[in-house]
């Protein structure tokens, strides 16, 4: 009896340890093997996906590069039509684009190929979000290269644009799809409750909060939504002040009033029904965005493919600048990448070459952000390549407004404001604070513990 | 000479034996007790993966958890988790396997398939059904708002309390099938003549269950107690994918956190991920040992 039960045991532990190994995190697998557990897993994706690449490396030809995006309806169209603006300078010229499941790949396959030292499995080059590469850089310095002897005339970016990619006064990266905010209203239902675009323009919070009211009491939609899982407005709406939630690489968080300022309009917005705080992503795009619960959206413009898929409200959309507190225009950016030359690079020449030809300026430039915009929505953050006649093109979606010049000049105004590595831990923690006090929590308490929490994860 | 002909192969037998222990002890060491020492060890560091330093004082990771108020956050999640939901799991599994052992019930396979079948829907698919189905425009609360129970979608995933109990609903959902499995095997190890001497006894059904059923099942509960300790405290798909750690992280489990601090947020910190991992090695084991200790019927 005793030793049945003994052997039901065995097996079950034996073929529960086998179940385990099926990659289920609940399952029995040995706690320390926790984190390198998720470490082989990692390893595994990027293994297969760099498979290839590292492949694509080794049989490369003379005029070979590979690159790793994520977007096969945005980065990836705007990466094609670098590779065959190229090719009228070098006919021969290849771009194998490695297609990344999300940018969190191209991070982890940075981080694992400099912990392991190991650069073998890295392509030439890599599309990287804009937040994460002054992490990467200073912590992984030779996994990159810099772009400072690339030809590249960097006068035609946007400061803030380019305070991304510059680490220790160097360049590394070759900008590519520009963040900057827009905030679109329907102006159907704007109208509906007697407001006009230019109502909403260059006005403070509080009236926008009053308008909010207005247009919930009156149509029952929102007037802005965020994901509050990755909530970006405080950041936003800072940098739409010029203001940052950093002093000097160190939180500032408490006796911050213009922070306290923005993140109060955020909670009555909330509170009130004028801003909807989204659980998740898919929350965000699926029912706030295109189940048309909103009467207004505020994000980075590569949110516009979102809507524009609501087809039925083409024409009633427009685009302005973001309310401050003070009222005067706003202007924020928000996302956007940027491509860097790996330390694996094994043909830097041509990689610069290729990269100052189509993402630097000049008629190259216009070529492939012709082709980007046209193709993937892309628009550039190069300012001579938006006078291109594309650009000066109205988008029917828009009413026939000439979005694409209005966000490039829009660009030009984003204020730098301090960045800093732990720009997502901050996020995380405002988020937290956020929902705290919406649920009756005091601010000043919850910023102080988020300001604690920061320091505490920055090892301060 | 014949004696000497069977030792021979005797020892060629043993030979072999130990051959298929080499490669599998080997590939253990390779894969599994490698990468634990080399944890040990990177916990004990400190800095950037491509350029760790030992940590001064050695200990320094293991005493910043302690100051961490996220992780500890996180760990108390872990024992919330753990303490509403494995009893309410055990006890269902054990009381589903008794009706479905039952010889006269019909579609008995049937039901049992059912009840197995969450088992077998990847982790992060059902905690993504889930979430759906608990979204603020989900199925729920469509259907609740329809029957008028409630007026407005109750914000499922958005507040602390309710979070929380989606998370052990879902979790109920998945395991109590695998749990019963269990149960339902150790049943079927029980000679019927127990049952026999039990009526002949005059027994009762809940005497039969609470005398007999469950003294002979205790090493299978011991087991089953031990493998869903272990596994909730290394919860990780349900708090990534279901709800994210949010809202305001009170749904954070350890295993997610230290993700985030290995690759989720973009600042790799291996050796304090490291380090928290040993930490939950030690209550793993320490439960365990607990478990066993109060499990263990023996004189």
């Amino acid at each position: 009896m005793k030793r049945k039960a003994l052997s039901i045991f065995l097996a079950s532990a034996m073929s529960l340890s086998m179940l385990a190994g099926c990659g289920s995190a609940a399952d029995n697998g040995s706690a320390p093997a926790d984190t390198t557990a998720s470490e082989p897993a990692a390893t595994e994706t990027a293994a297969t996906e760099t498979a290839a690449a590292s492949a694509d490396v080794a049989s490369e030809g003379e005029h070979e590069l590979s690159v790793y995006a994520w977007d096969k309806n945005f980065n990836i169209p705007a990466l094609e039509a670098a590779e065959k603006a190229y090719q009228t300078v070098d006919p021969d010229f290849k771009l194998n684009i490695v297609e990344q499941s999300a940018s969190s790949d191209v991070e982890n396959a940075i981080t694992l190929a400099a912990s392991s030292g190991d650069y073998s499995q890295l392509p030439d080059i890599v599309l990287f979000q804009d937040h994460y590469i002054q992490n990467y850089v200073t912590n992984y310095p030779d996994a990159w290269m810099d772009l400072e002897d690339a030809g590249i005339d960097w006068s035609d970016f946007g400061a803030e644009k380019l305070s991304y990619s510059t680490v220790n006064g160097k360049h590394y990266g070759a900008p590519v799809d520009n963040g900057t905010s827009v905030f679109a209203y329907r102006t159907d239902i704007l109208e509906e409750c007697g407001y006009t675009i230019d109502d909403v323009t260059g006005i403070t919070w509080d009236r926008w909060l009053e308008i909010g009211r207005d247009v919930k009491a009156k149509t029952g939609k929102y007037l802005v939504s965020m994901d509050h899982n990755g909530d970006d407005l405080p950041y936003m709406m800072m940098q739409a002040e010029g203001k940052s939630q950093w002093k000097d690489g160190v939180p500032y968080f408490v006796g911050n009033e213009d922070l306290k300022a923005i993140l109060n309009v955020i909670i009555t917005g909330a509170k009130d029904g004028v801003i909807y705080l989204c659980n998740d992503w898919s929350e965000y795009t699926d029912t706030s965005i295109i189940g048309d619960q909103v009467a207004g959206v505020f994000n980075g413009n590569w949110i516009i493919p979102t809507m524009e898929q609501v087809a039925e409200n083409s024409g009633k959309w427009a685009i302005t600048t973001a309310p401050t507190l003070s009222g005067k225009e706003g202007y924020a950016a928000n996302g956007g990448s940027s491509l860097y030359i790996t330390g694996n690079c094994s043909k830097p020449e041509l990689a610069k070459a290729f990269l100052a030809y189509t993402f630097g300026g000049g008629e190259g430039a216009i070529a492939t952000y012709d082709d980007a915009l046209r193709n993937g929505g892309v628009i550039t953050c190069c300012i001579s390549a938006s006078k291109s006649a594309v650009y000066q093109e109205g988008v029917d979606f828009f009413n026939g407004q000439a979005i694409y010049t209005d966000i490039v000049a829009m660009g030009a105004n984003v204020p730098v404001v301090e960045q800093n590595d732990y720009h997502y831990t901050a996020r995380t923690q405002i988020q937290a604070a956020i929902t705290n006090v919406i649920n009756g929590a005091d601010l000043d308490a919850e910023l102080q513990q988020a300001e604690d929490q920061v320091k505490f994860e920055m090892g301060l | 000479m014949e004696k000497k002909n069977k030792m021979g192969l005797l020892a060629k037998q043993k030979a072999a034996g130990w051959l298929f222990l080499v490669l599998a002890s080997a590939m253990i060491i390779v894969m599994s007790f490698y990468p634990m020492v080399q944890a040990l060890i990177t916990s004990f560091k400190t800095g950037s993966s491509a350029n760790m330093q030992w940590a001064s004082p050695l200990i320094y990771n293991y005493k910043r958890m302690f100051q961490d108020k996220m992780f500890m956050k996180s760990v108390g999640n872990t024992f919330l988790y753990l303490i509403v939901q494995v009893p309410i799991m055990l006890i269902l599994a054990i009381l589903l396997a008794q009706l479905l052992n039952n010889k006269d019930l019909k579609f008995r396979g049937l039901f049992r398939t059912f009840i197995f079948l969450p088992c077998a829907v990847s982790l992060v698919s059902y905690a993504l059904i889930f979430r759906t189905i608990f979204a603020t425009q989900g199925l729920i609360n469509i259907i609740l708002t329809n029957l008028g129970i409630i007026n407005e979608g109750i914000n499922w995933l958005g507040t602390t309390s309710t979070a929380r109990i989606v998370i052990i609903i879902a979790l109920i959902w998945r395991w109590t099938g695998y749990n019963m499995v269990f149960y339902l095997a150790g049943l079927q190890n029980i000679e019927y003549s127990v049952y026999e001497a039990a009526k002949i006894d005059g027994a009762n059904g809940w005497k039969t269950f609470w005398y007999v059923t469950v003294p002979l099942l205790r090493p299978v509960i011991i087991m089953t107690f031990i493998m869903s300790i272990n596994g909730t405290l290394q919860l990780f798909d349900e708090s990534v994918n279901l709800t994210n750690g949010g809202p305001a992280n009170t749904t954070i489990t350890m295993s997610h956190y230290i993700y985030n601090n290995s690759f989720g947020q973009g600042v790799a910190n291996f050796g304090y991920a490291s380090a928290m991992s040993f930490f939950v090695f030690i209550l793993v084991a320490i439960l365990a040992i607990i478990n066993l200790k109060v499990g263990d019927t023996r004189d």
